[in-house]
């Protein structure tokens, strides 16, 4: 091919690529660029007397000195690894158990759905409800937690589910057969046919829900509003402060610089460990 | 009143020669307020018979999220854009220290309005540094509700709570002895307020100071955290704000209740009250060290530094403090007037109040304005996050105060707000 019809195709190709490109800057790295520029300004709105003059790393100094943001960071740490490892567990045993229901699967997996559809908004003030009265738990600093979790569980394990069930549909049948022919137990089946096939539907299912949890809002906001004290607040939720209580644009920016830097931290993690993983299996 | 309404149609007249290059001759005010139900009925019928009298003034009310947050970040959004609309604001009195050192509003004494009659702690919200710069529009004070049908007299000393008031809950079979606001919210420091009040204490000082580390306010702390822990007060009042406080009052599940005046009328109903007729309101309790102390609320009414007709909005603010309107006002909607004259024993508020006059009365000339500083939801955002601490039991009351002591100090001086800082503002008495 002469390499001037490959530099027009190339042409062609960024000219086609351009709009889509165009929405990215747009919508993706403008306003991650803005605020960046932002967290290196002082810029509180209700003190407009202070200016919004450079300041460096300031906001960040401030951030590493503040103990309600780490506290906030490792509540949602905590909160993700807890409820996305229980998410996952139950998801795995409903969807084993819907796989082989033979009766009724449609409606029952249709049920299954209804807490996922649910507002969040919604599905908090219910378990609020349940909770606040008949126990004194949400003014307590640790048994607070168990409301959010188990809310966070019962709502999003249908997702779960549903994804994992598309994955054990694309397991063939005769491997089954194979197994029990060479006299493997059910749980050795389990073991070496269904979890390794199963594993793309997993990964995804995790990266999914991790991601989803630690950006926990809502539903810590209706549920416990952060609270006793701040005892469960999500960083989520004191950027929110920060942000639109306080008005403080200038430090809210860098503490949303630092969790974006986490979050992207983590999916490049898993992109790295996970995904790799993905794309030996599809050779 | 005669010589101020004689200037005020003067000013009117010279207004109305100077910005007759309005369109169709008229100025337009825009004045953003609360436009549900009876109360926003009464501001329409108001500004209807204003604009009757003054026909080259048209008043345009603009609807605002009712709840006091939501409108505070609109004002702070429209008013940092350098918009001159709305003219008119409807300030919580939380609010006017902060609006007047960012410039957002305007000094109201060039008007020279006559504020003699108005109640001091409603007036030392409406200024800020010697400057005023609202006008008290309604009140809302702090009350103790307490149960005429199981108690002689409501309590006087904070002692009385575990004493008296809690055998007076065992016997009757009552769950609890006295229930308030105790989630994490600007109610929380009301209730704080009025009890560090009662045992001698405050947040800020005169000179902008904070005080909220003081022995006094561990005290006053403590005994919130000691009425919990000794089952005088139910631990879910930890996430109860005013409508769950009143059920449980309403409910006769309580033998006192700290709330706000509006309970009173909702409480009175049979239909849904098991206490109609079987409550009366008084001062919190006190300390010996302190005094019977009530948390001031309610609105303000100010103009927007950048108003195209600062006149006539004033005019509009002018009409809708005088006298009548309030009584009007208080008669419909049950909003407490800030002029002490109204409250004379046989005056024109007598029998058109839900609470007797005498009582809301001696609450309402002790009302305290919470600490007047430009940094106050800041400060007390700091506040509530430590209290519920304390009130939760992760950290002891004093532990709790020197935490948010070094908080709110960092906060000021961050915010050039040092007490050695020239913006920095009068606290409240």
């Amino acid at each position: 091919m002469p390499r001037s019809s490959r530099t027009g195709e190339t042409r062609l190709a960024w000219l086609l690529l351009a709009p889509a490109l165009g929405s990215v800057v747009a919508i993706a790295l403008f306003p991650l660029a803005w605020t960046v520029r932002e967290s290196f300004h002082l810029h509180d709105l209700r003190s407009p007397w202070l200016g919004q003059p450079w300041i460096g790393w300031a906001n960040y100094a401030e951030a590493a000195a503040d103990g309600r943001l780490w506290l906030s960071l490792a509540h949602t740490v905590g909160f993700a690894a807890v409820s996305v490892a229980l998410e996952l567990a139950l998801g795995l045993v409903l969807a084993l158990a819907l796989h082989r229901a033979v009766a009724a699967r449609g409606p029952v997996r249709t049920l299954a759905l209804i807490p996922w559809a649910l507002p969040t908004v919604v599905a908090a003030l219910l378990w609020r409800f349940l909770f606040d009265g008949p126990t004194d738990w949400l003014a307590d600093p640790l048994r607070a937690w168990i409301p959010i979790v188990l809310a966070d569980v019962w709502k999003t394990t249908p997702f779960v589910v549903l994804l994992l069930l598309a994955g054990l549909q694309t397991i063939d049948e005769s491997l089954y057969e194979a197994a029990r022919i060479d006299g493997a137990t059910d749980w050795q089946q389990f073991r070496h046919v269904t979890l390794p096939l199963l594993r793309p539907a997993l990964l995804v299912a995790l990266i999914f829900r991790t991601l989803d949890a630690f950006r926990v809002f809502d539903l810590i906001y209706a549920l416990t509003g952060g609270g006793p004290g701040t005892a469960t607040e999500p960083v989520s939720l004191y950027g929110f402060t920060v942000l639109f209580q306080n008005l403080r644009f200038g430090y809210g920016s860098a503490i949303a610089v630092i969790v974006f830097v986490v979050t992207f931290g983590l999916a490049l993690l898993y992109v790295r460990t996970v995904g790799a993983g993905l794309l030996e299996e599809e050779r | 009143m005669a010589i101020r309404n004689l200037a005020a149609a003067i000013a009117l007249a010279w207004l109305l020669l100077a910005c007759g290059a309005d369109r169709d001759g008229e100025i337009v005010i825009r004045f953003p307020g609360s436009a549900v139900g009876a109360e926003g009925e009464l501001l329409a019928r108001q500004l209807e018979r204003f604009m009757d009298q003054h026909p080259g003034i048209r008043v345009e009310s603009q609807a605002t999220p009712d709840a006091s947050d939501q409108r505070h970040q609109l004002y702070v959004q429209w008013l940092n854009a350098g918009l001159g609309d709305p003219d008119i604001l409807q300030l919580d009195v939380i609010w006017t220290a902060e609006f007047a050192a960012a410039g957002w509003i305007l000094s109201l004494d060039r008007f020279d309005p006559d504020t003699a009659d108005f109640l001091p702690g409603p007036l030392a919200a409406s200024r800020y540094r010697s400057g005023l710069y609202a006008l008290p529009w309604f009140v809302d004070v702090g009350l103790l509700y307490w149960r005429t049908d199981l108690l002689e007299e409501p309590p006087a000393r904070f002692a009385d709570l575990g004493g008296v008031v809690t055998q007076v809950a065992r016997r009757a079979g009552l769950p609890y002895a006295f229930v308030w606001q105790g989630a994490r919210y600007e109610g929380l420091v009301t209730v704080f307020l009025e009890y560090l009040g009662g045992h001698g204490g405050r947040i800020l000082d005169e000179q902008g100071v904070v005080r909220v580390d003081s022995e006094a306010a561990v005290r006053a702390l403590s005994a919130m955290k000691q009425a919990i822990d000794d089952g005088q007060v139910p631990r879910a009042v930890l996430g109860w704000q005013e409508e769950q406080v009143r059920f449980a009052f309403q409910n006769g599940k309580a033998v006192l209740m700290r709330n706000w005046p509006y309970a009173f009328p909702l409480m009175q109903d049979g239909a849904n009250s098991k206490v109609a007729g079987r409550f009366a309101v008084a001062p919190m309790p006190a300390a010996p060290s302190g005094e019977p102390t009530a948390a001031l609320g309610g609105s303000l009414l100010a103009i927007n530094a950048r108003s195209e007709h600062p006149e006539a909005a004033w005019a509009v603010v002018d009409y809708l403090t005088r006298p009548a309107q309030m009584l009007d006002r208080a008669a419909q909607v049950g909003q407490y007037p800030p002029r002490q004259s109204l409250y004379q024993e046989g005056g024109p508020l007598q029998g058109r109040l839900a609470i007797p006059l005498a009582a809301i009365r001696q609450v309402i000339e002790r009302a305290r304005s919470r600490p007047v500083t430009p940094v106050y939801s800041e400060l007390s955002g700091l506040l509530q996050v430590r209290l519920h601490e304390a009130l939760t039991g992760q950290r002891d009351p004093d532990e709790a105060l020197s935490l948010a002591a070094r908080e709110m100090r960092g906060l000021l001086a961050r915010k050039d707000l040092g007490p050695e800082s020239d913006v920095a503002g009068d606290a409240a008495k």
